[in-house]
């Protein structure tokens, strides 16, 4: 039996553009007519339900309240293929199968996370009931940037574990660790994406030498666009601005995730 | 003095295949003229009727560049010729040449030159046959910039490393077609070095990764309770999924 794979988005630092990134991928694997869903649980920045136009006021039980058995998932997950609107981008969504499912946002909850904790076999049950129930082929997973312990069990979880850095050496050395953890958890898929990269690289040699350092492909090598800087958190950019060089470079890498067996 | 004019003769391209006879006749016939420091022997758009062949002194030779101020574009000095092609084409000048030092050049006429070629038709020929291998000299180097042209536009400069440029000393017979593969060269050099430069830059920021903080910080994460006992479970999730 085949059920939906998990993929984990993590970045070492923040500022990679992970949410953003996040929430092109999965809008763009729901365009290619998977069924797919999105847990947010970077509760740091405010993030990926703003991409998807989803009003946090709107937002009322968490995934969080799922896994401790508060909530059912049927709950928690948002269509938004049924409420695809505020956006050029966002409106091509309509009729897709793409279900946002939120973690926590609000302060209070961040600490009842810290309190209660979530080990590892609680997770994993619950993403593999979200699957389940909503029938996913993917199940998008914005971790929190860094290698904290949630983080550690979302990529312990992960079918596919996608790595998202910036060509510099911070980020160069921190996803060094990244891919040895990865490598000690025996995450089958581990897929690399370049972002904010500046146009005097040259983009082909950049990928090869990052593909040699980690023994890792390197699904794309995304520029540093101040179109994309601009377009901020208002609309789904690739889907908006199919023909960008940024969006063209983002469907390469959900290529990459449609093609993992 | 004379013996002089003859030696310079037989080095100016024009007169390459010309016989030494008829040189030392042509010699008899070119007249000295004395220049001082910032004389100017001809000026850019003058129409040019005769042939300089520097006895003793330095000249430059000037143009503007676009905003009027003056380019030098060489300087001459002692056994070098100036203006051979204006024996035949009689076309304007195409630069200023100034003495930069008190100098003596020996003039040959353009009506002195042509009176010899009417009585000698054998010199006529001889000079010819210097101007059409002058030509195929001048194509052959065209053919050569155009192929390297090719090449670095697709990025291949082995060429530059492999062929020696020849780089004469600015001598009378220089050639033109010479100095621009020369200019041509080390302008393939120069993009060359920038750009590998910048893949340099390149290497830098990716062949820094600390391998002992990498190792140090793996071991922090993985060292505790807690990782141990994800390792453990996650390698039991990774083994019922497989066998599913």
């Amino acid at each position: 039996m085949n059920k939906g794979k998990i993929v984990s988005i993590h970045s070492f630092r923040g500022g990679t553009g992970k949410s953003n990134t996040t929430a092109n991928l999965a809008a763009q694997v729901a365009l290619a007519g998977k069924r797919v869903g999105v847990v947010d649980t970077d509760i740091q920045s405010p993030g990926i339900h703003v991409l998807f136009g989803l009003d946090e006021n709107k937002m009322g039980k968490t995934m969080n309240d799922f896994l401790h058995g508060k909530a059912s998932i049927r709950e928690i997950g948002y269509s938004i293929g049924e409420h695809a609107s505020g956006g050029e981008g966002r409106e091509k969504l309509a009729g897709k199968n793409l279900w946002l499912f939120p973690s926590s946002i609000r302060g209070r909850e961040i600490s009842q996370i810290l309190k209660e904790g979530v080990d590892f076999n609680l997770l994993n049950e619950g993403l593999q009931k979200t699957i389940t129930e909503f029938d996913l082929d993917y199940l998008f997973i914005d971790t929190h940037p860094g290698l904290n312990e949630e983080t550690l069990l979302s990529i312990a979880t992960s079918d596919i574990l996608i790595i998202i850095l910036r060509p510099d050496n911070q980020d160069l050395q921190g996803t060094s660790v990244t891919v040895d953890i990865a490598r000690s958890l025996d995450v089958p898929n581990l897929l690399l994406m370049v972002n904010k990269a500046l146009p005097k690289y040259d983009f082909a040699e950049l990928k090869k030498e990052i593909e040699v350092k980690f023994d890792a492909p390197v699904t794309g090598v995304l520029p540093l666009s101040f179109d994309l800087a601009d377009n901020a958190s208002n609309d789904l950019f690739s889907l908006r601005f199919p023909d960008h060089e940024w969006s063209k470079a983002l469907r390469g890498v959900a290529e990459a995730v449609l093609a993992v067996e | 003095m004379k013996s002089d004019v003859l030696n310079q003769l037989q080095k100016t391209t024009i007169f390459k295949n010309v016989t030494d006879e008829v040189l030392a006749d042509v010699a008899i016939k070119a007249s000295t003229r004395k220049l001082v420091k910032d004389e100017v022997l001809m000026r850019k758009g003058e129409t040019g009727d005769s042939l300089f062949m520097i006895h003793d002194g330095w000249v430059k030779i000037v143009t503007e560049d676009s905003k009027g101020d003056e380019l030098i574009l060489n300087k001459c000095g002692p056994g070098e010729t100036i203006g051979e092609m204006a024996l035949l084409d009689g076309i304007p000048r195409s630069a200023t040449v100034i003495a930069i030092s008190d100098a003596e050049v020996l003039e040959l006429k353009k009506d002195v030159f042509e009176e010899i070629l009417e009585q000698r038709s054998d010199v006529s020929f001889a000079i010819i046959r210097s101007y059409s291998e002058r030509l195929r000299f001048a194509t052959t180097y065209i053919e050569k910039a155009i192929d390297w042209s090719q090449k670095t536009a697709e990025g291949d400069y082995s060429f530059a490393e492999q062929t020696q440029p020849l780089m004469d000393s600015a001598g009378s017979d220089n050639d033109k077609a010479t100095q621009l593969l020369s200019a041509f060269y080390a302008m393939v050099r120069k993009v060359k070095a920038r750009e590998d430069g910048l893949k340099q830059q390149l290497e830098r920021l990716t062949f820094e990764i600390d391998q002992a903080r990498r190792k140090q910080e793996f071991e922090e994460i993985t060292g505790t309770e807690f990782y141990a006992n994800l390792k453990e479970q996650a390698r039991a999730l990774r083994q019922k999924r497989a066998q599913e």
